[in-house]
């Protein structure tokens, strides 16, 4: 494998149509710039020629990408070299390698190919050395992939890697832990919001079209039909909410179809799709913290998503950063999971939460912000816009569910923060994962002895911050002792800086 | 906030040159206010757009040159410990933040060509998700304190 090679030429097509998808706004204004005039001169063509022109360079350049793109195997790196004017060449040494993420799109999957994407452990400065090998044969790929293991436990041998301790290497374990039921999808998609994205979507692409149809006359018969049968018309809304549910349940389908949550080694293995198989391959050691979302239609259901916060990854993938691990589980389902994956953590932990006295200042601020709607709302809109007033009972819910949830757990080497925006989040971290902690003291929150502290884990290549508001400022000061690499131990000291703090 | 709070304070120049940004920053709205009241005047606009052109410049110069530099600079303080540096700021709103020194990746120093003119430098401390500022620290200090931080600074055991 250590000759040149080029990518399969199934490449060309495959970057011609991302070109093409990525330049769709510019190709659809100029499409429909076209046909306006009837006046038969030549000049109603040259938007249509304008628009062939440029599919045709896109599609020219994808060839030329391809034919530039070079890939082969020296010294134990993986090299690449590309570009027409410029030429790029990128040398990755393999134990740089952390995993190879596969993929497969509808073009991949009648050549047996698949898409490669090399990711490296990867701080900030380092993230150039990432790769993408847009369609290989599998041999290929696997091939790759043992040489890269190879590579990796030569080094290990030698024990020249700090990273991997010397160990007798046993049989490489490969265990199933988690496998998504088609119910669980459809739960998914029912709570995920997804119809309404779906009836958003077609609303949004409807007006772009409203010269083009005749809204008002829609509109009119629409009136009169609602007027002849207000069963029909109720009839006629279940059927369109029902299809928009169709919709955000297929797309779910399309994108989780398979979700197959794998541990191989020392990597969590996730595998998902339909028409386009991904596979995302996390070390656990990279993991930084996990994440449970509960959204508010889930909550009741005790329904829960975990995402892991996992470090470095590839630049490529916009959302490596956030890994969904369990898109849509029971929360108790999640917790042996979890424990299987992670046993150092501590799953089930009991929170503090804040003081009463904070239970005013989650809800004070939602009130003052709701009335700078209510007011010009109310005013303008006289008699109708009262129904603003709405607001304030919600601003006080949604004010007393944060102050509900707010709460965080120190138990050892773990801190566990739970909170909320809308959804319900809680957060766990550990204390070696925790990159810094602020906390924050308004001149009010002083007056009530209490602050806000907040957590930064690192994520991806930046970093990702938790917050809980209003803590009871014995609580922050405790948070931040068990954080402080040079503890206050004793707690007779604790005692004598409380007192001098009150 | 209490007796732990971090002990060293930034240098005393800091506070010309926030007080010196306040005048550049202040100069800039009063041509920008002097034009108003011109267009008003000529244009017999509302009286109100000469009174706050009146008044914005007065009030920005009292804030930002008079009142902000000087809490600000009484709020400044941190303190690099062998494990640790501690950070605290805010005017209204007081933050306190906590890095470990085994997560500190780099330090850097940088000076523009104010803070060159007084000798003073800002410094950054970057971990693997953030960069936290001490501003304007004297040059010396500035550059002992990079030093020490990054010889403190161990290469941390795990990924990151």
């Amino acid at each position: 494998m250590s000759e040149e090679k080029r990518l399969h030429p199934i490449t060309t097509v495959i970057n011609s149509v991302k070109a093409i998808r990525e330049a769709i706004i510019p190709i659809i204004i100029l499409f429909f710039v076209n046909g306006r005039g009837d006046t038969g001169s030549i000049l109603d063509y040259v938007p249509i020629l304008v628009t062939a022109g440029l599919i045709i360079l896109l599609i020219f350049l994808g060839l030329i990408q391809w034919w530039r793109f070079k890939y082969w195997i020296e010294e134990g790196e993986l090299r690449i070299e590309q570009g027409l004017l410029v030429k790029k060449k990128r040398y990755i040494p393999f134990e740089r390698i952390q995993s190879l993420n596969y993929s497969e799109g509808i073009f991949h999957r009648p050549f047996k190919l698949v898409k490669i994407k090399v990711e490296t452990a990867g701080s900030s400065a380092e993230m150039d050395s990432e790769a993408v090998l847009t369609a290989i044969t599998k041999e290929e790929a696997n091939e790759l992939n043992r040489m890269i293991a190879a590579a990796k436990k030569k080094l290990r041998d030698k024990g020249l890697d700090p990273e991997l301790p010397v160990v007798e290497e046993p049989d490489v374990e490969d265990r199933v832990l988690y496998k998504m039921r088609p119910k669980d999808l459809i739960v998914m998609a029912t709570t995920s919001g997804g119809a309404g994205v779906v009836l958003g979507g077609v609303l949004i692409f409807l007006s772009q079209f409203s010269e083009v149809i005749p809204y008002e006359a829609v509109f009119n018969e629409l009136i009169e039909f609602v007027e002849a049968g207000i069963l029909l018309a109720g009839i006629l809304i279940v059927l369109v909410f029902f299809i928009a549910w169709l919709i955000a349940v297929a797309m779910t389908f399309l994108r989780y179809a398979d979700f197959t949550v794998r541990l191989v080694d020392k990597d969590l293995v996730i595998t998902r799709g339909l028409l386009e198989k991904k596979q995302t391959t996390v070390p656990l050691k990279r993991i930084q913290g996990i994440r449970f979302d509960q959204n508010i239609i889930r909550e009741p259901f005790r329904y829960t998503s975990v995402t892991i916060e996992s470090a470095g990854g590839s630049v490529l993938e916009k959302d490596s950063n956030a890994i969904r691990l369990l898109p849509m589980i029971k929360e108790n389902e999640a917790i042996p999971i979890l424990h299987e994956v992670l046993p150092d953590y501590e799953w089930k932990v009991d929170f503090k939460g804040a003081p009463s006295r904070s239970i005013f200042r989650y809800i004070f601020w939602k009130i003052f912000f709701s009335l700078f709607v209510i007011i010009p709302v109310s005013w303008f809109f006289f008699p109708i816009g009262l129904l603003s007033l709405t607001l304030i009972p919600l601003s006080i819910l949604l004010g007393w569910m944060q102050y509900r949830t707010a709460g965080y757990n120190l138990s050892g080497d773990q801190l566990v923060m739970r909170f909320r925006g809308i959804s319900k989040q809680i957060v766990y971290m550990k204390k070696k994962r925790i990159q810094s902690v602020t906390w924050t003291e308004t001149y009010f929150q002083r007056k009530g002895h209490v602050a806000t502290i907040t957590a930064t884990i690192k994520s991806y290549v930046g970093g990702s911050s938790t917050s809980v508001e209003h803590l009871d400022k014995k609580d922050v000061v405790t948070l931040m002792d068990w954080y402080r690499p040079e503890a206050v131990s004793k707690p007779e000291a604790r005692e004598i800086i409380g007192e001098l703090e009150t | 906030m209490g007796s732990n709070e971090p002990k060293m304070r930034i240098s005393e120049r800091a506070l010309t040159v926030w007080k010196l940004y306040g005048w550049i920053s202040a100069i800039i709205t009063t041509i920008i206010a002097a034009g108003v009241i011109t267009l008003a005047v000529l244009f017999d606009w509302s009286v109100w757009f000469i009174v706050g052109g009146v008044v914005v410049p007065i009030l920005e110069i009292i804030l930002f040159v008079y009142v902000f530099p000087t809490l600000k600079w009484r709020r400044w303080r941190y303190e690099v410990r062998e494990e640790e540096i501690e950070l605290q700021h805010g005017i209204f709103i007081v933050k306190r933040t906590l890095v470990p020194m085994v997560r500190v990746q780099h330090v850097d120093t940088e000076q523009g060509p104010i803070l060159r003119k007084y000798r003073l430098a800002t410094i950054s401390i970057s971990t693997a998700a953030t960069v936290h500022q001490i501003p304007a620290l004297d040059i010396n200090e500035a550059d002992e304190l990079r030093d020490s931080i990054s010889a403190l600074a161990r290469v941390a055991e795990d990924d990151v």
